[in-house]
């Protein structure tokens, strides 16, 4: 899957990969693809709920080799 | 009689849960070790073999309680999703979520303190790692505000301990204790008075 921007949130606990997220689709303009890699656990329901909260779209939420990979579209 | 028809007729689930429910408040009050496994089977009403169908050993039994306040862990993501938020309302909000979930679960609290004790990696490496938040938030935030010139230099990772230890004092004072300190003030009220003095200490007018 193809995207815009890439975000680097290894490493980080909630919220700092739902801040840096918020910050980074806030430099997008709509309908581009922010994907972000989170090592945290939590960052799954985490990022579900950033999205039903601020309506952006959840194209996809995959775990591969102990990181989380999430592709958001910008709504 | 009427009592072990009651205690048949839960289901595999509930009886799993109630196991886990009995065992957090044991392990809250006498800590991993503390605790036997015949404690918890007499505590629950079950034999051995029950609880054994559900949990291999006691350290399978102790995970899945962690496991549980894992789950219900707090959510900050309404805290941070809001319009305009800065450094100081995130913090804010951040800290309440967190207070709040221990106010209503000092059962972690407890569990935490024997857990340092005891010295179990594992469990401290979770405990820990909820604490993270925080500083992890705070270095981030202070190193980002220094960068940009709005604060003077400083040793980021102390100022996020400072705030460690005086949120874990306000809760152990609150939820543990049973002092006359500060007992006219609600926990929020501590927290708020603290959160200012933190702030007017890290970021000056």
């Amino acid at each position: 899957m193809s995207f815009d921007a890439e975000l680097d949130a290894k490493g980080l606990n909630c919220p700092l990969p739902i801040l840096r997220a918020k910050k980074a689709i806030g430099e997008l303009t709509s309908g581009q693809v922010l994907k972000i890699v989170a090592t945290d656990p939590g960052s799954v329901k985490d990022f579900e709920a950033f999205c039903k909260q601020t309506g952006n779209e959840l194209l996809s939420s995959a775990e591969a080799g102990g990181a989380f990979e999430f592709m958001i579209k910008k709504s | 009689m009427q009592e072990a028809s009651t205690t048949k007729r839960l289901s595999a689930e509930e009886r799993r849960a109630s196991i886990i429910e009995a065992a957090k408040h044991l392990f809250a009050r006498s800590g991993f070790h503390g605790v036997s496994i015949d404690e918890i089977v007499r505590e629950v009403g079950v034999s051995p073999a029950i609880l054994y169908r559900h949990f291999k050993s006691k350290d399978e039994l102790y995970e899945a309680v962690l496991h549980e306040f894992s789950c219900t862990r707090e959510s900050y993501v309404e805290t941070v999703v809001a319009d305009d938020i800065g450094f100081e309302q995130v913090l804010r909000g951040m800290t309440r979520v967190f207070v709040n979930s221990i106010v209503n679960q000092p059962d972690l609290l407890k569990m935490e303190m024997h857990s340092h004790l005891e010295g179990n990696i594992a469990s401290q490496e979770f405990f820990l790692n909820r604490w993270k938040s925080f500083t992890d938030y705070i270095e981030y935030n202070l190193t980002e505000l220094i960068n940009h010139g709005k604060i003077k230099a400083m040793n980021v990772e102390a100022a996020a301990l400072i705030y460690q230890g005086m949120i874990r004092e306000v809760l152990l004072l609150k939820c543990l204790n049973s002092t006359e300190r500060l007992t006219d003030m609600t926990i929020d009220e501590i927290v708020d008075e603290i959160i200012n003095l933190f702030l007017r200490i890290i970021i000056p007018a």
